[in-house]
C-alpha cells in the first residue's frame, strides 16, 4: 500500500540574486514497510525534499499525494491534521520543548490528536521503554544527553502511531557511538512495520535502508 | 496538555523573562491604576465631602460662582424665609473672617473665624471632642466656640479653656479689643486647610468679636430637603422663591465641578493611563516578540508534528496573559502604596480642604484597570502570535538548522 507518492516534483525559492530550485522533477514512492535513505551534500535539496514528502511546505510544480490525497489540494489544517496523525518528524536538533518532561514531550502530540488520557499514559509508558528511557520520563531536555534527547524526540515522533517516519540528519549531532544507537533504534521502528524516509550524510545509517537515493542539485538519483 | 498549561510552564521555565516582565508590568500597572483612582478622585471626594455635612442644599449669592462666597444680604430673614418653603427641614448660614488668637505674651496666631447660625456646625465642621456650641463647660458668660484639632494641639487649648480672639482686617490686627471665647469642643473642618487654625462661634460671638456691630449677612446658606421633596425638588422651591440667590444641590455642586474645575484632572489622568498603557503594551511586546524569536526552531517544529498554529497562538496569548495579569495583580498594592505617598504631597499644596483627596478606589477603577491590562495583552500578544503562525515551516527549520 502506497503511503506517499511525489511525482515530478519542483521547488523553487525565490531569492533577491534570483531564483533557486532546490528540488527538480523529483518522483519518488513510499509504501508501507519502505526504508528510505536519501544522501547527497549539503544544499542538493534533501531536507526540501523531506518537507514536500511531509506536508510542512507545497511544491512549485509537480503533485504529493499522502494516502491517495492530493496534499497540494488540502487545506492548512488539513495538512496538519495529516502530519499530527499520520507522520512523524524527527529533527537534527531534536526541538523538544525545553520547559516540558520527556513524558510530557510524547504525550504532547496525542493530546492534540484527541486521545483519552488513559491511552495517552498507556502509550507514552510504552513508548519510554520502546526507547529505554522510562527512568528519565520526568527529566528535562536539558537534564538528557544528545543521544536521550534524540530517543524522546523518535518517541514522540511515534506517538500516534504514523504510517510515516521522517528523519531529517536524525544523527547529525550525535557522535558515532550514540548516533549508532539512534540507527538501531530507527531499525526497530522499522522493523515494527512503520515506513521511514531519511536524510541523511550518516553512511552507515544509510546502509541499513532498504533503499538508498542521493541527491544532487536537485534531481534524485537511484543508486 | 491545554494552552495554558503550556504557557505557565514557558513562564517558568523562562524565569529571568517572566520576573522582568511580571516587575515591569507592574510598575507602570501602578502607575496606570493611579491615573484611574486621580481621574475621579478629586470629584468622589468632594462629593463625600459635600454629602457628609448634613446638608443637601448649598445656597450663595447670585453672583459669582456655588463656593465664590458671595455675601447674602438680610441673612436672617432670609433663612426664615427658606426655611419656611414645605420643601426645607432646615437652613443655617455661616460667615467667615480673618482673625488672630491673642496669648499673654505669645505673638498673634493667625485663624480663621467662623460664625455659624447652626450650633451643631453640620455643613462646617465634625466634632472630634468636647460638645458643640450648645455645650456647657468654662465661663459661660462668654461666647461658646468649637476650634480645630490642630490649633487646640498646637496652642495646647483644651475644653473650658478661654480663648482670646480679634479679628483682622486686610491682613492687618485691627484696632477692636480682643474677645474672649470659650472652648466647648474640639473639631475637624474638612473645608479648611489640613493644619489650619480655625474658630467656629454662634453669630452673636461673631458679631461680639466684631465689637457687636456686623451686618446681617451670609456667605453661605445650607439647607436640608425634606425626604418627601427631594433635594433637586427642594433647590429648584428655593430658586423660584428667591431667584437673586442660586441654590444647588448636592448633586448638581458636584456634577458643576466635575464638568468644569476637576476636567483638568480626568485629561491629565486619560493622556497618562493611556500613555502607562502603551509602555506595557511595548514591554510585554518586545518580550515576547523577542521570545518567539529565540523559539522559532520550537515553533516551526510544533507546526511541523501537527500542532495546530490556534494552539501556538492560544499559548503566547495565555503567555501574555499570565504576564500582564500577574504584573497587574502585583501592580494594585503598589499602586495603591503610591496613592497614599502621592495624595500625602499632592494634600500639602497650601488652602486645600482637609478633607479632599486626589486618589480616590472605587470599583469602577478595579474595572476599568483589569480592562486596559486585558487589552494591553491581547495588543501585546497580535504580532508574537502573528510571527508564530505565519511562520514558514520548511524554511524555519532548514535556517534553525543551518544556524
Amino acid at each position: 500500500m502506497t503511503i506517499v507518492e511525489a511525482h515530478a516534483l519542483t521547488r523553487v525559492f525565490p531569492m533577491s540574486a534570483g531564483p533557486v530550485s532546490a528540488v527538480r522533477d523529483a518522483s519518488l514512492r513510499v509504501d508501507r514497510g519502505d526504508y528510505v535513505a536519501i544522501g547527497g551534500p549539503s544544499g542538493c535539496g534533501k531536507s526540501t525534499l523531506l518537507h514536500l514528502l511531509g506536508c510542512v511546505d507545497t511544491p512549485t510544480t509537480g503533485t504529493v499525494r499522502f494516502e491517495g490525497r492530493d496534499a497540494g489540494a488540502l487545506t492548512d489544517s488539513e495538512r496538519g491534521r495529516i502530519r499530527l496523525t499520520r507522520i512523524g518528524f524527527v529533527f537534527q536538533r531534536f526541538f523538544l520543548l525545553p520547559m516540558l518532561t520527556a513524558w510530557e514531550n510524547i504525550e504532547l502530540p496525542q493530546a492534540e490528536a484527541g486521545a483519552p488520557a488513559a491511552a495517552r499514559r498507556e502509550r507514552t509508558r510504552a513508548l519510554l521503554e520502546y526507547v529505554e528511557l522510562s527512568a528519565r520520563a520526568d527529566h528535562l531536555p536539558s537534564q538528557l544527553s544528545g543521544g536521550e534527547m534524540q530517543r524522546v524526540a523518535v518517541a514522540r515522533a511515534l506517538a500516534n502511531r504514523p504510517a510515516l517516519l521522517l528523519a531529517d540528519e536524525p544523527t547529525g549531532e550525535l557522535d558515532e557511538e550514540t548516533g549508532e544507537h539512534i540507527a538501531a533504534l530507527f531499525d526497530r521502528v522499522h522493523a515494527d512495520g512503520t515506513a521511514i524516509v531519511l536524510v541523511t550524510h550518516n553512511a552507515a545509517l544509510a546502509q541499513r535502508a532498504k533503499t538508498r537515493l542521493v541527491m544532487r542539485s536537485g534531481v534524485l538519483v537511484t543508486t | 496538555m491545554t494552552a495554558f498549561a503550556l504557557a505557565w510552564r514557558t513562564a517558568r521555565r523562562y524565569r529571568a523573562r517572566a520576573v522582568l516582565a511580571v516587575a515591569g508590568v507592574a510598575v507602570i500597572g501602578a502607575l496606570n491604576f493611579d491615573m484611574l483612582l486621580l481621574s475621579r478622585g478629586l470629584m468622589l471626594s468632594f462629593a463625600d465631602l459635600v454629602n457628609s455635612t448634613g446638608y443637601d442644599i448649598r445656597i450663595s449669592g447670585g453672583s459669582g460662582g456655588p463656593l465664590s462666597r458671595q455675601p447674602i444680604d438680610n441673612a436672617t430673614p432670609t433663612m426664615k424665609e427658606i426655611g419656611a418653603l414645605p420643601e426645607i427641614a432646615a437652613v443655617a448660614f455661616m460667615r467667615t473672617a480673618t482673625a488672630a488668637a491673642i496669648r499673654p505674651t505669645r505673638p498673634p496666631e493667625g485663624l480663621e473665624l467662623i460664625g455659624s447660625s447652626d450650633p451643631a456646625g453640620l455643613g462646617i465642621w465634625k466634632q472630634v471632642a468636647g460638645s458643640t456650641l450648645d455645650g456647657a463647660g468654662g465661663d459661660v458668660s462668654l461666647p461658646p466656640a468649637v476650634i480645630s484639632r490642630p490649633m487646640a494641639e498646637r496652642l495646647n487649648l483644651t475644653i473650658g479653656s478661654t480663648l482670646g480672639v480679634r479679628v483682622r482686617l486686610a491682613g492687618e490686627l485691627s484696632a477692636m479689643p480682643a474677645v474672649s471665647l470659650r472652648v466647648t469642643g474640639v473639631a475637624d473642618f474638612p473645608f479648611e486647610s489640613q493644619n489650619a487654625f480655625v474658630v467656629a462661634t454662634t453669630m452673636e460671638g461673631f458679631a461680639r468679636a466684631h465689637g457687636g456691630v456686623l451686618n446681617d449677612q451670609a456667605e453661605f446658606m445650607f439647607a436640608r430637603s425634606r425626604p418627601s421633596a427631594g433635594p433637586d425638588a427642594a433647590a429648584a422651591a428655593i430658586a423660584k422663591l428667591r431667584p437673586d440667590l442660586r441654590a444647588f444641590s448636592n448633586e448638581q455642586l458636584v456634577a458643576n465641578f466635575a464638568k468644569n474645575a476637576f476636567a483638568y484632572f480626568r485629561q491629565i489622568s486619560v493622556v497618562l493611563s493611556t500613555t502607562t498603557a502603551a509602555f506595557s503594551f511595548l514591554l510585554v511586546a518586545t518580550l515576547l516578540t523577542v521570545s518567539v524569536n529565540q523559539r522559532l526552531g520550537e515553533v516551526a517544529a510544533l507546526r511541523a508534528l501537527g500542532i495546530a498554529r490556534r494552539k501556538i497562538a492560544a499559548t503566547l496569548l495565555w503567555e501574555s496573559a499570565l504576564l500582564v495579569g500577574l504584573g497587574g495583580l502585583f501592580a494594585l498594592p503598589l499602586g495603591q502604596l503610591l496613592a497614599m505617598v502621592l495624595d500625602r504631597i499632592l494634600r500639602r499644596m497650601p488652602g486645600l480642604p482637609a478633607g479632599l483627596h486626589f486618589f480616590v478606589f472605587e470599583p469602577q477603577s478595579l474595572v476599568l484597570h483589569a480592562a486596559v491590562l486585558a487589552a494591553t495583552a491581547v495588543v501585546a500578544a497580535i504580532y508574537p502570535m502573528w510571527l508564530a503562525v505565519k511562520l514558514p515551516i520548511a524554511q524555519t527549520l532548514r535556517q534553525e538548522t543551518v544556524s
